[in-house]
């Protein structure tokens, strides 16, 4: 059975074709939600969450775009709820000032990729991110991490193309300037 | 048309956008031709591409038990 096949049975109540969606997306959905959120616990209640979301309004899914899309929006939708109920307390980044600092730490040249292996930067690249407002920390990983188009993005977080990359470049000058200055100590 | 000459602090506010866009555009082409002559703006180019790379591999595996969890959750046992 092909994905749109899986879909059409989930549709109709099969239960089975329900778990296989589950199985194929549940990875994807986990590490996007742990990337919004940065903490295992939330990221599972966050996957839980998202697809009961999923199995009680599949019936709405019209197949216009792809499922991985359509749990995108549900996953984004979730942390940022959450994320409002808490008042996020996040540094402001809609002044430019300071915002594009060109000194260049030596650590970039030297740090090695392997994040997964790397603890030091895996901290600090969990430190730059969290201190990033969500509304931006979606956009930067739907567009950068994950791959999405702008169009997408931006409907995925109800936000004009113009208003994306505006999001975008601020999200990237920040998260650069962050890891530098961390680079520098 | 005449094209103003660019800055370094254009080159950083709209640098992002040549990353994985439209490369041919007058602006863009001009930055290209900036980045090649300028350290400061080159430097700052290779960062926020590696800003992006970093994240981009830091991913997590699936907690062990998580998947049936999340099957009791939706009853779907």
């Amino acid at each position: 059975m092909d994905e749109q096949q899986i879909i059409e049975s989930a549709k109709n109540g099969d239960r089975n074709a329900m778990s296989e969606l589950v199985k194929l997306y549940e990875k994807t959905v986990y590490n996007f939600a742990f990337k919004i959120c940065r903490d295992s616990l939330k990221a599972e209640n966050i996957m839980q969450e998202t697809f009961l979301s999923m199995i009680k309004s599949l019936h709405q899914f019209d197949g216009k775009s792809k499922l991985s899309t359509w749990l995108y929006r549900i996953v984004a939708n979730h942390c940022l709820m959450e994320a409002r109920k808490k008042k996020y307390e996040s540094i402001s980044i809609d002044e430019d000032d300071g915002l594009y600092d060109s000194s260049y730490a030596a650590g970039w040249d030297s740090v090695p990729t392997n994040v997964v292996e790397n603890s030091e930067l895996k901290n600090i690249l969990d430190e730059a991110i969290q201190k990033l407002s969500p509304d931006y920390r979606v956009v930067f990983l739907l567009r950068d991490v994950e791959g999405l188009s702008t169009e997408e993005t931006g409907k995925i977080t109800e936000l004009s193309v113009p208003a994306v990359k505006s999001r975008l470049h601020r999200a990237r000058a920040f998260l650069r300037k962050e890891i530098n200055k961390a680079f520098q100590k | 048309m005449k094209i103003e000459k660019i800055t370094c602090k254009d080159v950083m506010s709209h640098i992002c956008e040549s990353l994985g866009e439209d490369l041919d555009s007058p602006k863009c082409i001009e930055i290209k031709n900036h980045l090649d002559e300028c350290p400061d703006c080159s430097n700052y180019f290779k960062s926020v591409e590696k800003t992006i790379d970093f994240y981009k591999k830091y991913n997590v595996e699936l907690p062990p038990d998580a998947h049936n969890k999340l099957i009791d959750f939706l009853g779907l046992g």
